[in-house]
């Protein structure tokens, strides 16, 4: 129970940082430039690249 | 080849101290980190090859990780995974021209650490708490609609009455830790932010920027609301670089 319990923070934990890496912090309008790897991020990550691909997208084209 | 930006530092009057501070720190694959400086700000970037910039995890954990090494000694705002420029030239084109805005924002957060506080409940343990005190409402709205004498549309309605009730409550209930965090945070005069019933088991989400010797505080404070809320479990990350309290877009 205890493990399943630190796991899951760290699970949290990592998902925290690669949401705020990805989506957060200052960024560069029109400048940034991403590349999406053949492998996929684990966890949720599948879905915070694509989302973080989307907002970059919008970004660009100045939506 | 294009450079790398990981962060915008306060240089302060002599950026060219700035060396030997990054002494120890290296960028993604084990680049050489270096400064492009406009009055009394930097950039610290490196030079990496563009498959460095592919989004793998490893690759996006190690970038983060230069950001909080470098934020061990600097004031910054951390970029997001991604910006690059191509040359040096562009580099300080765009430092001179949003000075003034990373000047005020590196102001803001000087001496200033972000956490984030999640709340979550067991659906299940919650739910039964508080349906406990909602049987009554429930048999009441069973006598009205059984005098329709349809059993499957009453069942309909009672089931969603129920979710209905049972939402509500836990919506009131958010709203009242919410309230006692509010008061306390407010009292610490922090920025902060609050995202309510994110899913059904993330019932807060929030985000603070303290100043670093309001650090200890904040975990007692989270420990002792933790003790008072059994139903619940508190999740404090951080100490993190400001990356949610950053205005976000420079040209």
């Amino acid at each position: 129970m205890r493990e399943n319990v630190v796991d899951q923070s760290k699970d949290i934990t990592i998902l925290e940082l690669l949401d705020r890496v990805l989506n957060k912090g200052v960024i560069l309008t029109g400048d940034i430039v991403i590349s999406v790897a053949d492998i996929d991020l684990v966890y949720l990550g599948v879905k915070l690249m694509l989302s973080s691909v989307e907002t970059m997208e919008q970004l660009k084209s100045g939506k | 080849m294009a450079r790398m930006i990981y962060a915008l530092v306060s240089s302060g009057e002599h950026p060219e101290n700035l060396h030997s501070k990054l002494q120890g720190i290296q960028g993604i694959g084990g680049t050489e980190l270096t400064k492009v400086s406009y009055e009394s700000i930097s950039a610290i970037i490196s030079e990496n090859e563009k498959a460095d910039f592919t989004a793998e995890k490893e690759k996006v954990i190690e970038f983060a990780g230069v950001i909080e090494a470098l934020s061990q000694g600097f004031t910054l705002l951390p970029m997001r995974f991604g910006s690059i420029m191509d040359s040096i030239e562009e580099l300080n084109t765009m430092l001179e021209r949003n000075y003034a805005k990373i000047r005020q924002n590196l102001d803001f957060v000087e001496n200033k650490l972000e956490f984030g506080l999640k709340i979550f409940c067991d659906p299940e343990k919650i739910t039964a708490e508080l349906s406990s005190g909602i049987v009554a409402g429930i048999d009441h709205a069973e006598s009205i609609t059984s005098e329709s004498g349809n059993s499957v549309f009453r069942d309909y309605v009672n089931k969603k009455l129920r979710e209905h009730r049972i939402e509500e409550l836990r919506l009131k209930y958010a709203e009242t830790v919410i309230a006692e965090i509010t008061e306390y945070f407010t009292g610490m005069n922090t920025m902060h932010t609050f995202r309510k019933m994110v899913s059904e088991t993330n019932i807060i989400d929030a985000l603070f920027l303290l100043d670093k010797d309001q650090k200890d505080t904040l975990v007692v404070a989270v420990a002792e609301m933790q003790k008072r809320n059994p139903l619940l479990s508190f999740m404090l990350t951080g100490p993190w670089p400001p990356y949610n309290f950053v205005d976000k877009s420079i040209k």
